[in-house]
């Protein structure tokens, strides 16, 4: 029997959620953008009239938008006077985390390309790997384990739902916090030295660094 | 072609915005540029202070937006020295609830039909002013001092910039004290690059100049003898697209040499 690959465009809905943040769109992360993008052009034609105008959030999950991508999610936006103020609320949200779930990940790894940054936090079920720097102020939360191939400089919390397998891996750990599972450690105070790539896992009780 | 909307923030208060603002706009009208510089602090203006136009003020920000002046036109201030520089002030007695996001891309998509640089002073802090501030530009320039604060409060302002789709702001790293990096007492540029990793657009000296200028209402960009004047020249100069090597402060290329690089970034 023949199955078509996509399900039809007109069968498909987007969701738009009033968060705290905003109004957000919520793009799921499978089938393709470009599919997604004709659901959403011919749904706010039918509810012309209710998105005249204003600013809208897009959540996008780990999906990355090449700039084509996004050139045309500004273009069928605008023809409704839709302007987009930012992306991932849900991802970067600082507060209450739980509250609202994000679309489970489709891999169980989120990974972030580029810095996490001074009040940025960013939380996954599954394993987070930063290609940049994590900075002071900037907080990750994973299930699983947390990789940071620049500098590890803020706060990291692996195995947040009680895994005490998880490991923090950092080319250069430096962090203001770690955790693991259930337990702390604060950072010494003087590490001046130690260079390369460092492992922080759990033994016996407490978190021990080591070189990698 | 649309003039540039550049918006100068910080995070932290005092670190050097409006000098900035003062400097980089009157070192554009000097270069023959049309500018307009915005001082988008409203009940805490002080751009107008800065360049010396206190007294020339009618109407300010809030009566635009709220089109109690009949044409933008009225509320531009021009400048005492330049005829293609003029300033559009904050209103001092509102505070920064007086004006939406929305009503200022509405007044600077006007202003940069006009102008070749609509240059806007961002407050302190992240709250509604800096999304006033930030709501019309498509450029950032992040100011700030070699602190381990002022710092922190860059990066977090970049990363609140990204959210606003100003994905690769500038730096200006205002009041280096070349002694003080030298005897390991101050953080150097390596240092603030290790952290926030973007482009540097300029490295300002701590220059008592500044004081001096800014008391007589005279940006220090028009004084030759002046060290910062010369950084904020070359500053504006790299704004225009020149390559223009960092300058030593104090004739040492030793740290400076290494400024080189991060002209292309990290
Ligand atoms: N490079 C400098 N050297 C000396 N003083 C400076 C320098 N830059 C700024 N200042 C002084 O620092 C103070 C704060 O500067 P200002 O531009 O008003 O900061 P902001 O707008 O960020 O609050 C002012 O008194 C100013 O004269
Ligand atoms: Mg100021």
């Amino acid at each position: 029997m023949f199955v078509p690959a996509t399900r039809p465009v007109h069968e498909e809905q987007l969701v738009f959620k009033g968060l705290k943040q905003g109004l957000t769109l919520f793009v799921p992360e499978r089938d393709t953008f470009g599919h997604w993008l004709e659901v959403l052009e011919r749904q706010l034609n039918q509810a012309k009239g209710f998105f005249q105008g204003g600013a809208i959030l897009v959540e996008l999950g780990e999906r990355q938008l090449t700039p084509d991508e996004l050139a045309g999610l500004k273009k069928v936006l605008a023809q409704y006077r839709i302007r987009i103020k930012g992306f991932n609320p849900v991802l970067r949200k600082k507060n209450n985390p739980r509250s609202e779930k994000r679309p489970p990940a489709s891999t169980g790894v989120l990974l972030v390309k580029g810095t996490v940054r001074n009040g940025q936090r960013l939380e996954n079920e599954g394993d987070i790997v930063v290609k940049g720097d994590l900075n002071p102020g900037g907080e990750l939360v994973a299930t699983g384990d947390i990789i940071v191939l620049g500098a590890l400089r803020g706060i990291a919390h692996a195995g947040a739902g009680g895994n005490v397998k998880a490991e923090i891996i950092a080319f250069t750990l430096a962090p203001v916090q770690l955790r693991i599972a259930h337990i702390f450690s604060r950072a010494p105070e003087e590490r001046k030295g130690r260079q390369g790539p460092e492992i922080a896992y759990i033994k016996g009780e407490k978190i021990v660094v080591e070189r990698l | 072609m649309a003039g540039r909307v550049i918006v100068v923030t910080s995070g932290k208060g005092g670190v050097g915005k409006t000098t900035t603002v003062a400097n980089i706009g009157t070192g554009l009208a000097l270069r023959h540029k049309k500018v307009v510089m915005i001082d988008a602090d409203i009940g805490l203006r002080n751009l107008d202070v800065v360049m010396g136009l206190e007294n020339r003020i009618i109407y300010d920000l809030v009566d635009v937006a709220e089109k109690t002046c009949r044409s933008i036109n009225k509320a531009l201030i021009k400048d005492k020295r330049l005829s293609n520089l003029y300033l559009l002030p904050a209103a001092q007695t509102r505070n920064k609830d007086a004006i939406s996001p929305e009503q200022m891309v509405a007044i600077v998509d006007e202003l940069k039909e006009e102008f070749d640089y609509v240059l806007v002073d961002c407050p302190a802090g992240i709250e509604r002013g800096f999304d006033n501030a930030v709501a019309a530009a498509t450029e950032a320039i992040v100011v700030t001092t070699p602190e381990v604060s002022a710092v922190r409060d860059a990066d977090r302002i970049i990363g609140l910039l990204q959210e606003k789709e100003i994905y690769e702001p500038v730096l200006i790293l205002n009041r280096l004290r070349p002694d003080m990096v030298r005897k390991g007492d101050m953080m150097d540029v390596d240092d603030i690059n290790d952290i926030l990793a973007i482009k540097l657009l300029g490295i300002v000296p701590d220059d008592e100049e500044i004081i001096i200028s800014t008391n007589k209402g005279e940006p220090a960009v028009l004084n030759n003898q002046s060290k910062a004047g010369e950084a904020f020249r070359n500053i504006v100069r790299r704004m225009e697209g020149e390559e223009v090597p960092f300058m030593s402060v104090n004739g040492e290329p030793g740290i400076f040499g290494r400024f080189l690089k991060l002209l292309n970034g990290k």
